[in-house]
């Protein structure tokens, strides 16, 4: 059986999204960078990020669209469907850097043959907001 | 002096297009998901993602605006070589500001997907450091056969001047 999808009926404005947090290593920004098909050495090469004046090598921002939207798809289930993802990005974060997605619910409403919760969430590095995201999703009544 | 120059300007309106190479494929849509950690079924077990309506696997929701894949050429000084302008801008350091994503459907191993880049705009606003920095904004449209639209990336990218306006160099 595929994982069951929420039910709009059942979620209230305000609810948390399930925390989801991972260490990111060098080895995992080589491999987003392979799996995107971006190569550039910001994400692996520690001379070249030196050389730019960074601390260490640079989680690529846009893989920070990927994690919000798996927490998403983690919580909201099989059917639930990423219709808008509006990131921002707010500081750098570094091979090394445990980053924490936290998000809620901040709107239902019905349209159509569908319904669409509204969620907003954040990703944290300790105390610092590292990306902001606002999301649409569809969910099927 | 401003930022925005004439010859600058002139870039707004401009349009690049990448024809798909080929299918998306399986693999490009499972190794995505082993980068991320992430092993839902979805995106690996066509049975499954048949029980949730799918008829096949998908792939996750952002590869489709994350994936250089669209691309076919050699990586420049840096190793990237997905889309990038090439504007005439010097003495700036480019920073991502924010992605607005819109998605129509699932993405299906099966999709070409094209993407039509546009610069939509330039401009020159404050910046909080003193002086100002240019703000470009860009549009990806990426399409399957047919001209079917499948993902739009607005994008917008901030460049700042290394040497912050009042300061000798």
């Amino acid at each position: 059986m595929s994982a069951p999808t929420l039910s709009a009926s059942t979620l209230k404005v305000g609810e948390s999204l399930p925390m989801q947090e991972r260490t990111f290593t060098t080895v995992d920004l080589v491999a987003y960078g392979a799996a995107t098909w971006d190569w550039h050495r910001l994400h692996y090469d520690l001379d070249y990020a030196r050389s730019v004046k960074l601390p260490n090598v640079v989680i690529d921002g846009q893989e920070y669209g990927a994690v919000f939207a798996k927490a998403i798809i983690d919580w909201a289930g099989s059917q639930a469907f990423i219709r808008r993802l509006a990131l921002k990005y707010k500081s750098m974060a570094f091979a090394g850097d445990h980053l924490v997605a936290v998000g809620e619910v901040t709107g239902i409403r019905v349209n159509g043959d569908f319904d669409i919760v509204s969620v907003a969430q954040r990703l944290m590095n300790g105390d610092r907001v590292v990306a902001e995201a606002t999301a649409e999703v569809r969910l099927p009544h | 002096m401003s930022l925005l120059t004439d010859e600058l300007k002139a870039w707004i309106g401009r349009t690049i297009t990448y024809p798909a190479c080929e299918e998306l494929s399986r693999a490009s849509i499972r190794y995505f998901a082993l980068a991320l950690r992430d092993y839902n079924p979805l995106y690996s077990d066509d049975g499954y993602a048949r029980q949730a309506g799918y008829p096949s696997v998908i792939a996750p929701p952002t590869l489709v605006v994350e994936t250089c894949q669209y691309a076919h050429r050699p990586a420049n000084v840096d190793g990237y070589f997905g889309h990038e302008w090439h504007l005439p801008i010097e003495g700036c350091r480019q920073i991502r500001a924010g992605n607005d994503y819109e998605f129509t459907r699932p993405i299906l191993p099966t999709d070409r997907i094209s993407a039509a880049w546009t610069l939509e705009n330039i401009e020159e606003r404050a910046s909080s450091r003193g002086g100002t920095q240019l703000f470009v904004q860009s549009v990806a449209r990426f399409t399957a056969d047919g001209n079917e639209l499948l993902a739009i990336n607005r994008e917008t990218l901030v460049y700042q001047p290394l040497q912050p306006a009042g300061e000798n160099a």
